[in-house]
Formats: C-alpha cells, sequence, structure tokens
C-alpha cells in the first residue's frame, strides 16, 4: 500500500450573505436539502453532531452492495466565518483516505466566497480496492467526460 | 471531444470544428480537461495541440480529481439551494 498526500481547492462566489451558507451546512435539515444523494442508496447510518468535537457519519449501501462509511469530526466551528473537519472514507473494509476539510465563509460584496480546501492521505491500497466496482476508473472518467461535454453525470453510486 | 482525442492528437480548432458550440467553450472545456489532468497540451506556433492522457494518471490522482468533481457538483446544488431560499425583498 501506498500512501499520497494531496491537496484540492474549490472557489465559489455564492449569491448568499456568509450567515445564510453557514446555515446550508449547520443543519442536518439544511443541509439534507442541498447534499445530494441518489434514491436508490440504503441509508445505514446518519449521524450529525455540529459542535466542536462533534461527529458526522453518513454510510450507506448503494445498489452494487457495496457500503460506503464516511466518518467526519468537527474541529473548529467559527459562526458565519469557518468550519474545519476531519474525515475518513471508507468503502466496505477499505480506508480510502483520511482528510483535512476547511470551509471559508468570506463575505464578497452582497455575496459570499466560499473556500474549500481538502488536504487528503490517499492510501493506494484503499483506492486501488474500488476498481473494478461501481467507483472505479471507468466510472470517474467517464463522469469527467459527462462534466466536460455538459452532460448531467451519474450520480455518486 | 474526448472521444475524438482517444484517436489521437488534435488541434482546438479541429476538435471545436464538429462541435455545436463557440470557440471559447470549447477552450474553457479543455481548460476544466486539463485540469482533471486527463488531456495535455502544447502550443508549437499558432497551434495548440492536445492530447488525451488518461494513462499518465495513477488511480490515485483519477480518484483525487474525481472527489474534486463531486464537491463541485454539491455545490451546484447549494447554490440552487441558496437561489430556492433566498429571503424575499424587504425580508431581510
Amino acid at each position: 500500500m501506498t500512501v499520497t498526500n494531496a491537496m484540492f481547492t474549490i472557489e465559489r462566489t455564492l449569491k448568499a450573505s456568509p450567515a445564510r451558507v453557514f446555515a446550508a451546512y449547520s443543519s442536518l435539515e439544511a443541509k439534507s436539502a442541498w447534499f445530494k444523494t441518489p434514491s436508490d442508496i440504503e441509508t445505514l447510518n446518519r449521524d450529525f453532531d455540529f459542535r466542536v468535537g462533534g461527529v458526522e457519519r453518513f454510510r450507506a449501501r448503494w445498489p452494487s452492495g457495496m457500503v460506503s462509511d464516511f466518518q467526519a469530526t468537527y474541529h473548529d466551528i467559527v459562526e458565519n466565518e469557518r468550519i474545519i473537519l476531519v474525515y475518513d472514507l471508507f468503502h466496505d473494509a477499505d480506508k480510502l483516505s483520511v482528510s483535512l476539510m476547511t470551509l471559508e465563509f468570506r463575505a464578497e460584496g452582497d455575496g459570499t466566497r466560499l473556500i474549500h480546501t481538502e488536504q487528503g492521505t490517499y492510501l493506494s491500497g484503499g483506492v486501488e480496492a474500488v476498481k473494478g466496482r461501481e467507483h472505479g476508473t471507468t466510472w470517474h472518467v467517464e463522469n469527467l467526460v459527462a462534466l466536460i461535454e455538459g452532460r448531467e453525470a451519474k450520480p455518486f453510486s | 471531444m474526448v472521444e475524438r482525442l482517444s484517436l489521437g492528437p488534435a488541434s482546438v480548432s479541429e476538435l471545436a470544428k464538429p462541435l455545436p458550440m463557440t470557440l471559447s467553450a470549447v477552450v474553457q472545456h479543455l481548460k476544466v480537461l486539463e485540469e482533471a489532468g486527463l488531456v495535455t497540451s502544447q502550443k508549437v506556433g499558432r497551434v495548440r495541440t492536445c492530447t488525451l492522457d488518461i494513462g499518465a494518471m495513477t488511480q490515485v490522482e483519477r480518484w483525487v480529481a474525481e472527489r474534486k468533481r463531486f464537491w463541485e457538483q454539491q455545490y451546484d446544488q447549494l447554490e440552487a439551494y441558496l437561489a430556492r431560499t433566498a429571503p424575499q425583498e424587504g425580508e431581510q
């Protein structure tokens, strides 16, 4: 098994105040209204304890039978400004990654600049175990291609 | 576009020609493909030639690119949600 460290950043300018963007993350009700999961998955565990030291978990069974498990702990929360969490991602028994996710909400005019930074340690043994399943290479490439060519990407399934 | 590139390298204008989109839209799409590490390009004189480079990506790189794409998709949903729930004028 090899270890790869990687980082990516996503920036969005949103037409909403930092308070509204922060609110979209801070309750399960609001987050569930936009965080899209396909309808054909079976939710096995859904925990949402939004406070420093609190745990968020989303464990689900996919049509292929694969069970994905997102296990996060909130490390820092400053209302309307930032959220920092650390999460592990599993597919069945394989740990794919351990990641530090930082969300910053910066007021910009009437809106908000959202800066999502992930610094991840990717465990290739786990990632390669995914190969050949629904989440394998073909699916990644197909979705990237769909995105580029302006077609709807297949849901994360 | 990717289908065409899988046959071999092509210039930006060759890629744009059969597509029902503007040249700038094609350039934008190529930029996303390059950022995802799927395409490399080289400029010789005034011609930029693009090459499909899926093999160059490791499984992990592809996975990271996918995680990024996953979040981009979620944020499209967030934008729609914020628009849907925007306070009416005078309400805020």
